[in-house]
């Protein structure tokens, strides 16, 4: 390639990049200027039933499609791609925890926790493929999440409130912070995983999230890690999490105990199926 | 007691007990509320900022009062203050004893039924209208009859329960952690966590039990059921209201919860009225004519608890399954080394 074209291709790069940034912008200052409707109290109304789009629960970093582990699922049970929710690079793992994940992904169909019906912990409960819905109150924030039937309740009014023990869900306590719902996650086991993919922590995490109304029916989602075992330092993850605006919709139950109960009590029955 | 001293009874009890909030029906009568609450603040009967009753707090429906009225009090439907304390105590102290040593010290004893007050957590006290059966109608304060279907499918599941256990499949739903026993629905008391706390947002409120982390979403005044091939272990809800009182009918169940012998077809209508600040009134009707020979309802008066509710990991916790097959299975191969006459 002559000099010429490279200065072109510069040029036309160059004027790309700021289209993108132009658009980024006024992505941003529409966010900036959206007035959601309030609550009596004055707060945004984050009422509703959720769900993220994407393949974050497969894995949270960038990849590319690959084969699932059942071959008789085939196409449906294979992964497909994603470009990543991380910001900002590779998850900063110490290097014992990268060879951990490294370790996770290799097993993850007999390590997940979720293949289990367990339940995801904060942030996964959020990016999950299952609605989730928030009912919102002065006091207490509650979200019921379809997968396992599981749930949690932010406490907004108590910000002294420490957990005596650690679960699965962890606990929540929240503030706003304009019109974002800033929740501080605290004593979550150290059994949760962030994806399929074996990204991990341990029960030192502590989460940040922020849901921010940026139109009607969509939420920005961020969230922040902690856990000074695991990272070298605090990593996000960012994403839209978008309305269901189907007719009547409604959580259903994935109460899915009862689906894993040959995976996991099979091999105790009388007769057993495998 | 004789008749006469019990219909004595029971207009004392409605004249003169000031924490009675409830009018017992006569057979046949809907159930009535009656705010006469006096020994609380006077209930403003606070709203929602959308002017809908509000019905907010965590409600403790803890109580020693059995759902069914004992075959030796079948002619008393409600205690003299007496007889209550006599009962309470009694039921207290019996829940204190040491089963190891008044049931006799075997390691069976030991393990199975080593628990006492310490552990359950029934409360001390019957219901403070002093009824002796959470049922009240129909008015002997029994579950009615069964059908033979119903029958048929509770002798099915005694069999299953009996047996070594085959696979998961022959304990029930709580045992399995697949629902909270005592959240239902109906929601009715037991051994322990007898806890609801309820959240309201215009055109929803949550029923969120303590077991086993159930937040049941009950949608207002939206449309009708799910389609008839849609069934969930708790049903499908939905609710209205009627004065003060949140109506929540529940249809589509899968019938494999089967609370007390019910099916798939069960029609379930609960009741939530507050009738002070402190006290939540809770009220069921059970309509399922496949499985019981008529409807039955319970009232369960609830008392505002501060909490808060902690998760309720069951199944990511459940050892004793795997313990109990593995039991079973051990079992089995001693009945076929028995059988056999080979030493284990």
């Amino acid at each position: 390639m002559g000099t010429r074209d490279s200065g072109a291709v510069l040029v036309l790069a160059t004027a790309a990049i700021a289209g993108l940034l132009a658009t980024a912008e006024a992505a941003v200052g529409q966010e900036q200027s959206y007035e959601p409707p309030r609550t009596a109290d004055g707060r945004p109304v984050l009422n509703g039933i959720w769900q993220a789009l994407g393949s974050a629960h497969w894995d949270i970093e960038g990849h590319a499609a690959r084969p699932g582990p059942i071959v008789s699922l085939g196409a449906i049970g294979a992964i497909p791609g994603g470009l990543g929710v991380v910001n900002g690079g590779p998850i900063p793992y110490q290097p014992w925890a990268a060879a951990q994940k490294l370790q996770n992904f290799e097993n993850w169909v007999t390590a997940d926790p979720v293949v289990k019906c367990y339940m995801p912990g904060v942030p996964r409960a959020t990016y999950m493929p299952f609605p989730f819905q928030i009912v919102q109150t002065p006091d207490h924030v509650l979200i019921a999440y379809e997968f396992a039937s599981s749930s949690r309740v932010i406490y907004m009014s108590q910000p002294d409130f420490e957990s005596p023990f650690d679960t699965w869900m962890g606990h929540s306590r929240g503030h706003w912070e304009g019109d974002t719902l800033v929740v501080d996650v605290t004593a979550q086991v150290g059994d949760t995983w962030f994806d399929s993919a074996g990204n991990f922590h341990t029960e030192a995490l502590r989460v940040t999230e922020r849901y921010t109304p940026i139109s009607p029916n969509a939420l920005r989602y961020e969230v922040a890690m902690e856990d000074p075992n695991v990272f070298t330092r605090p990593w996000t993850m960012s994403m839209p999490l978008y309305r269901r605006l189907d007719e009547n919709v409604q959580l259903l139950e994935f109460k899915c105990v009862e689906f894993v109960e040959e995976l996991i009590y099979g091999h105790l029955r009388k007769d057993p199926t495998r | 007691m004789d008749h006469r001293y019990s219909g004595l009874a029971l207009v004392f009890v409605a004249t003169a007990i000031a924490s009675l909030v409830m009018v017992l029906p006569a057979a046949g009568q809907a159930l009535r509320v009656d705010d006469a609450n006096a020994t609380e603040p006077a209930w403003t009967g606070a709203r929602t900022p959308w002017g809908v009753p509000d019905l907010q707090g965590i409600w403790d429906f803890r109580t020693i009062t059995p759902l069914q009225r004992p075959d030796d009090l079948a002619d008393k439907s409600v205690f003299t203050l007496e007889e209550a304390a006599e009962y309470e105590a009694a039921r207290v102290a019996s829940l204190h004893k040491d089963q190891r040593v008044e049931d006799g010290l075997t390691p069976e004893t030991d393990v199975a039924n080593a628990y006492n007050h310490f552990w359950w957590d029934y409360g001390d006290t019957l219901v403070e209208d002093r009824r002796t059966s959470l049922i009240v109608d129909p008015p002997d304060g029994r579950i009615p009859l069964l059908t033979l279907d119903g029958q048929l499918r509770l002798d099915q599941r005694r069999e299953a329960r009996r047996r070594p256990a085959h696979g998961p499949e022959d304990r029930n739903v709580w045992e399995r952690c697949i629902v909270g026993g005592n959240a239902g629905p109906p929601i009715t008391p037991s051994a322990y966590n007898n806890n609801v706390q309820l959240f309201q947002a215009p055109g929803v409120v949550v029923i969120f039990n303590e077991m086993i982390h159930d937040a049941r979403i009950v949608p207002i005044d939206e449309g009708s059921h799910l389609p008839d091939n849609i069934r969930q272990w708790r049903g499908d809800p939905r609710g209205r209201w009627e004065g003060q009182t949140l109506v929540v009918e529940s249809t589509n169940f899968n019938g494999k919860t089967a609370f007390r012998g019910s099916g798939a077809d069960l029609h379930l209508e609960e009741r939530f009225t507050r009738v002070s600040i402190g006290r939540l009134l809770y009220q069921f009707t059970i309509d399922d004519p496949k499985s019981f020979t008529k409807p039955w309802s319970a009232v369960i008066p609830m008392k505002a608890t501060e909490g808060p509710i902690f998760e309720y990991a069951c199944h990511e916790g459940n050892y004793g399954m795997v313990n109990l097959l593995a039991g079973a299975r051990a079992q089995d191969a001693a009945a076929a080394a028995l059988t056999t006459g080979d030493p284990q």
